[in-house]
């Protein structure tokens, strides 16, 4: 059974952590009981810096168990009031067990007006997924949940890279009620993001070849920018917001490891 | 309804007095005393009408009373034959005679409308009050109204969802027989988890039958919200060749994902912005577990139901078991043949558990048969057991149809299909939906 575009195939076998952070739980409180998780990540340790992170003020959104491990939709939100003294400068997301578990980095500037990102990611297992958030007055927020990835019998995967739609992209902006009220954007690109860790049908590796950047600027000015790793999933999808002073023009930029860049533009107007 | 009730429990009970020196031959060795006791099961579908018939089988001194409201269930296993005219309605039907007269089981046409895991009684609508020493429920799913924008039960009377078979099928039947040819029939697929991951693919299969059989230029839009699906190269290579370009299969991520519905324009909106219009829409919406396992106090935030693996016993309420679609039992899929065989395994813990003696451990097996036109049958089977405490699927023990294999072999399969439908409403209703 050919898993698509990642190294190893998910084990069918199931990883415990699951069940050992609810037993936890029931004892310590969610916040506690998964705690040593970003302690246990180097790459989300030193991001922590000597700092132990706020648990509350952040949630992280996404299922309790996925029966497709390749695209698991994971969103984060911060509580914070984004105006251009105190808002979250960036937010990070890693699987702590993939082979390389940076999923993504995102930065923020005050134009997004809400701090909330969502995103497709690809979990090797089942495994904690952790999100870190940075704030401009010098907060760091992190939370932890753990995620149970299974294969359901009936779901026999298929390598379904559309590679015709390659670099197809996708964007919808809604319109804001007010000027300054931040406005939904989701946006797609079709990409196979291969890990470079995967063997093709021959036997053959598949050389690396991911989206490493996305940018978005309003009117020219930048809005969010964000690292993605091997980690997100196919098809890197995006949701966050703006909030436009003005109506205008939303570019948004995605740049491939060799250097091509794809762009969309989508007109942002003013309800 | 109550006095019935308790004439069926007198009965039990002569019963008990007069099987207690007949010991069956089911394997278990039966101790005498104790080994009876009260088990109330809600739902005859797949997974509760076969609860109640192996407990009863396999230890007739229990009294097993059945809830369900209707009289005649109609199966959503091969609902899309008949969507696509190849079976009759009423051969998808099963009643309940076999559970009354020949295994003894008391069967109450109505719903449970609540259940009180303190004191172990739970409620009918019409009103009974009856109590269980342990409780299964099977009540399959509920389309999750509002989960999907403008999708309610009324916008179901204009775009069905057919998802659960009866009126709903019929209705969809009727709108597919009044299209005009060259009608778009449109079917929008939720995320998973939902009820039977094949269903949808083999849905649009039939419903290309039939319109290649009487409205040859009509289309097929299938709107998914997933990248990937159930047995996909074997039933894209099966539309192809049996249906060239008729169906077009739209992904995730080429703007599948339907996000909003307008019944009355049998209109549809994607994530991204696109609009469909159909002649024929058929929604299937995301699900959660039957609302009785909510009142139970079953179900996590998920609306679905965790349960300890090898028993299937709630993970969070002692007596009370589950069954069948309304579970999490991932990697098992939410199939008819899932739901008999785990409750196949609830009846055999039940009735170890009555008696005193330890559950015997189990492993349960799946096999989804779908038809993509007549003599051409693929499958997926799967066998599962416990492993480092969670349900995993044994390695090597299942298998999926070859991608190229002769006509000779699709039509073997499809008669196997047709076969398995047979032996397991059969093993369900004692009916076989000839
Ligand atoms: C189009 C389609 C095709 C399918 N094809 C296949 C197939 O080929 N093979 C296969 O294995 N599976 C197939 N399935 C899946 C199969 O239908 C389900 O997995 C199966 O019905 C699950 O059994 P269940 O007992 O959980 O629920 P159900 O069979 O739905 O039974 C639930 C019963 O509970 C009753 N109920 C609910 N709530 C209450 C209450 N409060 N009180 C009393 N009664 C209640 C309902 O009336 C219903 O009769 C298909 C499904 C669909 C939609």
């Amino acid at each position: 059974m050919p898993f698509a575009r990642w190294a190893r195939p998910i084990r069918r076998r199931d990883i415990l952590i699951a069940g050992a952070g609810v037993a936890a739980f029931a004892t310590l409180g969610p916040a506690r009981a998964l705690a040593a998780a970003w302690d246990r990540l180097p790459a989300a340790r030193a991001l922590l810096g000597d700092a132990e992170p706020e648990t509350a003020g952040i949630n992280l959104d996404l299922p309790l168990i996925s029966e497709d491990g390749s695209s698991v939709t994971v969103g984060v939100a911060v509580d914070s009031p984004m105006t251009s003294v105190d808002y979250v400068r960036s937010i990070h997301l890693f699987a702590e067990r993939n082979p390389s578990p940076e999923v993504l980095a995102a930065d923020f500037t005050p134009l997004v007006g809400r701090a909330e990102l969502t995103t497709r990611v690809r979990l090797n297992e089942s495994q904690t997924v952790i999100a870190i958030a940075r704030t401009s007055t010098g907060r760091v927020l992190a939370a932890a949940r753990n995620i149970r990835v299974t294969i359901s019998g009936c779901l026999v995967r298929a390598d379904t890279y559309d590679s015709e739609a390659d670099l197809n992209t996708r964007v919808r902006v809604s319109s804001p009620a007010r000027r300054g009220a931040p406005a939904e954007v989701l946006t797609l690109i079709n990409h196979p993001m291969e890990t470079g860790l995967r063997v093709d049908d021959a036997g053959d590796p598949v050389p690396e070849r991911i989206i490493r950047r996305f940018d978005a600027h309003l009117n020219g000015e930048a809005v969010m920018s964000a690292r993605l790793y091997r980690s997100l999933a196919a098809n890197p999808y995006l949701r966050f917001f703006v909030a436009p002073d003005a109506p205008g023009k939303l570019r948004l930029t995605w740049t491939e490891d060799t250097g091509r860049t794809a762009e969309a533009e989508a007109p942002v107007r003013l309800a | 309804m109550t006095v019935k009730l308790d004439r069926r429990r007198a009965l039990a009970l002569i019963g008990a007095a007069g099987t207690a020196a007949t010991l069956p031959a089911w394997g278990f060795p039966r101790v005498a005393k104790a080994a009876s006791g009260r088990v109330v099961v809600v739902g005859g579908g797949f997974g509760g009408a076969t609860a109640a018939k192996y407990v009863k089988r396999w230890n007739p001194d229990i009294d097993v009373t059945l809830i369900e409201p209707a009289e005649r269930f109609y199966t959503c296993p091969f609902s899309n034959l008949y969507l696509g005219g190849l079976r009759e309605f009423e051969s998808i039907g099963h009643d309940y005679d076999e559970l009354r007269e020949t295994y003894g089981v008391t069967v109450l046409h109505t719903w449970a409308d609540d259940v009180d895991p303190e004191a172990k009684v739970v409620r009918t609508r019409d009103g009974a009050a009856i109590a269980y020493d342990k409780l299964v429920l099977s009540p399959g799913v509920d389309m999750h109204w509002g989960a999907l924008d403008g999708y309610d039960e009324t916008a179901a009377e204009m775009a069905p969802h057919a998802w659960k078979a009866g009126p709903q099928t019929r209705l969809l039947k009727s709108q597919l027989e009044a299209m005009a040819d060259g009608g778009l029939f449109i079917l929008a697929a939720p995320a998973n988890p939902y009820r039977c991951p094949p269903g949808p693919y083999e849905r649009v299969a039939m419903i290309a039958h039939y319109f290649k059989t009487h409205k040859p230029r009509s289309k097929i839009l299938l709107l998914d919200a997933k990248d990937s699906f159930s047995k996909q190269p074997l039933f894209m290579d099966g539309w192809q060749s049996e249906y060239g370009d008729m169906i077009e299969w739209v992904s995730l991520s080429n703007d599948g994902k339907v996000v909003r519905v307008d019944a009355d324009a049998l209109e549809v909106e994607t994530e991204f912005g696109n609009r469909h219009k159909a002649d024929v829409l058929n929604v299937v919406p995301p699900q959660k577990a039957g609302f009785i396992a909510e009142r139970a106090g079953i179900t996590d935030a998920s609306g679905w139901v965790p349960v300890k693996p090898a028993t299937f016993e709630s993970a969070m309420v002692d007596d009370i078991y589950a069954v069948g679609d309304a579970t999490i039992a991932a990697p098992m899929p939410k199939s008819g043949f899932c739901a008999n065989t785990q409750a196949k395994v609830v009846a055999a813990v039940i009735v170890a558990e009555l008696a005193g003696r330890e559950p015997p451990s189990p492993s349960w097996a799946n096999t989804c048969y779908s038809l993509i036109a007549p003599g051409y049958g693929i499958s997926v089977a799967g066998v599962y057991h416990v492993a480092d405490g969670r349900i995993a699927e044994v390695e090597g023990a299942g298998g999926v149809s070859p991608r190229e294999a002769p006509a000779a072999f699709r039509e073997r399969e499809a008669r196997f299909g047709a076969a398995w439908y047979a032996a397991i409403s059969n093993d369900t209703w004692g009916t076989t939906g000839a």
